[in-house]
């Protein structure tokens, strides 16, 4: 009876057994993650070409990563991204966690609005992205036609994505209505899991609802909350194929986020070396702020 | 502290009728326990008063004020819940400081710091004021929990089911904290449980609940000694009490009615049959307690249970001659039929 499974296995041992089950999955993981991630780094410390196979490759040591970190549009990259990052962040925190709160009052047909909330989420970003940039068309979009209706400003006179002071903010709108959902189901997550009793005794205990809300349901949700954000934050950091499609990082490079100007590195001017560098660089960055993301995280969950 | 009525409270539940009609005072300073199975009704009234749940008819006074309508806050009552409801993210410090920390009280940081450190020296959890409450045994949060009432001074503090989740002996201890705390703070006090030994021991009135209705209200002894009904009489004394139809045991007088006897250990007088006397019963087996001894009778085709000293000397299969002694009479209905011994209360205790 030491093992059952094995000695119907024809003779293989528990650990044969589990590295069989295993392996297909490492093998996979070595294949599209590692192997991948390790040649990146190799190519990021050369003047590969992607486009020119048959040409000498040299090793240029750090060169790609000093050039990298003096590039000012790489800087400004970056700081597009942040901005990106952070008021797609702080929008969908605060929107998704009020949308939590309301559905979780449990008022008449919660679970109907709870479905229809969620559907944007649903979408592929490629659909949410074309079909947002027929709702922002000055003449025909209804977007503008809404503004228009509620400010009386000429719906034509206005580009959403054409305009540099407008287009960033329609690239944080259209995320904002994609994933607010997202944020608002892990929140709702979060509300769900305090007892009805904590309740009871806050208001036995004299707590005004104010009070209620900022000293319980707050702080109780709060590891939910950061968890929608790291999530959030590692996406919005790539974010890619949605600005891609609504403005593809112009109007100039007003938009140009650092996926864009990787992908424009990569692809467009065909300088993989430099480019490898780039990737490698964001990836340490995502991973590490991550990081130190995740162990705040965990001191609220310890509190 | 204040005193407390209840008059004419029904709640139901859906199909469920909770609490029925039902009328209860409790004095400034009183200790009142109510008694009685799941399902009573215990936990409602409690949560009545409190005002958790907002009766379908009657009305509840605090302090002669009507407040069947108010919500809880405005009610100024102390709850401790069965689980221990602290909040989890706070520490024990901070749990016991939340009540006191409402506006409506305006109390200094000083004044904070010191009553959340007298009460948790009160309730023993002094040395533990920083730990977080998650991080406690069950005997140290439910004294949290205890201590979070006790920092306030409320009209009156509820308790429902305290002690039930803890092990025998913490039970114990903290049984005769709680009523050492409310005899030297003067509280008013409505605690609920299912266990006889916690209303015998620290309620100045007990109150038997049985579906919603309060069946006798009256002090440990009352109930005891002169129990309205069967139902009653079943739920105190251990043993159980015995239920014996007339004429098993001989018995100096029966009233008339009498359709069943409740006998406890004290009114069974116990004997070896001595020189004329016959037997009436056989020892079937003796269960040794230590301190004392349960002995399993048999009398024709009933069972007793009946508690012996060790000293008298009885041993299992020895036949004995059983007399009863001042019993209870219940009429066919299950109510009890007053007799001089034990007094005329019994109806209207």
């Amino acid at each position: 009876m030491v093992n059952p499974l094995a000695r119907r296995v024809r003779g293989l041992s528990d650990r044969a057994i589990a590295w069989l089950f295993i392996s297909p999955t490492i093998v996979l993981l070595l294949a599209i993650n590692i192997f991948p991630l390790i040649w990146t780094i190799q190519l990021s410390f050369t003047n590969y070409r992607a486009n020119r196979p048959n040409a000498e490759v040299e090793n240029v040591g750090f060169r790609n990563y000093e050039r990298l970190l003096t590039d000012e549009d790489v800087w400004i990259a970056m700081q597009t991204t942040a901005e990106f990052v952070f008021w797609t962040i702080l929008l969908q925190t605060v929107i998704g966690f009020v949308l939590a709160w309301l559905i979780d009052r449990k008022f008449r047909g919660h679970a109907f609005w709870t479905t229809v909330i969620l559907i944007p989420m649903m979408l592929s970003p490629a659909v949410v992205g074309n079909f947002w940039r027929f709702l922002y068309q000055p003449q025909i979009g209804l977007f503008n036609y809404i503004v228009s209706f509620f400010t009386g400003i000429e719906p034509s006179s206005f580009e959403m994505l054409g305009s540099v002071t407008l287009a960033p903010w329609a690239i944080v709108i259209v995320d904002t209505w994609m994933w607010t959902p997202y944020v608002m189901l892990i929140c709702l997550a979060g509300l769900r899991s305090i007892p009805d009793y904590i309740y009871e005794a806050a208001e036995v205990d004299r707590a005004s609802p104010w009070r209620q809300f900022w000293s319980i349901t707050v702080p109780m949700c709060l590891p939910f909350i950061m968890l929608a954000v790291l999530f959030r934050g590692i996406e919005n950091f790539k974010m890619f194929d949605m600005v891609n499609l609504l403005t593809g990082g112009g109007p100039g490079s007003i938009t140009e986020v650092a996926s864009i100007t990787l992908k424009r590195e990569a692809f467009e001017s065909w300088r993989t070396g430099p480019s490898s560098a780039f990737a490698i660089v964001l990836f340490v960055a995502v991973f590490g702020l991550a990081n130190i993301y995740v162990k705040a995280l965990n001191r609220v969950k310890q509190r | 502290m204040a005193d407390v009525s209840l008059s004419a409270i029904s709640k139901s539940f859906g199909a469920t009728q909770a609490v029925r009609g039902m009328d209860l005072s409790i004095a400034d300073g009183e200790f009142v326990v109510l008694l009685g199975p799941t399902g009573a009704g215990k936990t409602t009234t409690l949560r009545l008063i409190a005002g958790l749940e907002k009766p379908d008819s009657g009305r509840i006074a605090i302090n002669g004020e009507d407040v069947t309508t108010l919500d809880p806050a405005s009610r100024d009552v102390a709850f401790v819940f069965q689980q221990y409801s602290l909040y989890p993210h706070l520490s024990v410090y901070d749990n016991l400081a939340f009540p006191l920390k409402s506006p409506a009280r305006r109390l200094t940081p000083n004044e904070i710091d010191a009553r959340v450190r007298e009460v948790a020296k009160l309730v023993r959890i002094d040395h533990k004021l920083q730990n977080r409450s998650t991080k406690l045994s069950g005997g140290e949060m439910q004294r949290v929990a205890i201590g979070r009432a006790l920092v306030r001074q409320p009209s009156i503090y509820l308790m429902d089911e305290p002690l039930s989740s803890l092990d025998a002996k913490l039970r114990a201890d903290l049984r005769l904290e709680l009523k050492r705390i409310q005899n030297d703070i003067g509280a008013t006090m409505l605690y609920v449980t299912h266990d006889q030994i916690e209303a015998m021991t620290m309620a100045d009135r007990i109150g038997i609940l049985a579906e919603g209705r309060l069946v006798q209200v009256g002090t440990p002894r009352e109930i005891y000694e002169t129990p309205v009904d069967i139902h009653v009489a079943n739920r105190l004394g251990q043993p159980r009490i015995n239920i014996l139809p007339p004429g098993l045991l001989p018995c100096p007088s029966i009233p008339a009615g009498t359709a069943q006897i409740g006998a406890r250990t004290e009114h069974l007088a116990i004997s070896v049959p001595a020189n004329g006397e016959t037997a009436n019963a056989r020892i079937d087996w003796i269960e040794h307690l230590g301190d004392h001894n349960y002995l399993h009778l048999v009398c024709g085709d009933r069972k007793l249970v009946s508690l012996v000293e060790p000293s008298l000397g009885l041993n299992s299969g020895m036949a004995v001659r059983v007399e009863l002694a001042d019993p209870l009479f219940f009429a066919a209905d299950g109510a009890r039929i007053a007799t001089n011994a034990t007094g005329s209360t019994g109806r209207n205790a």
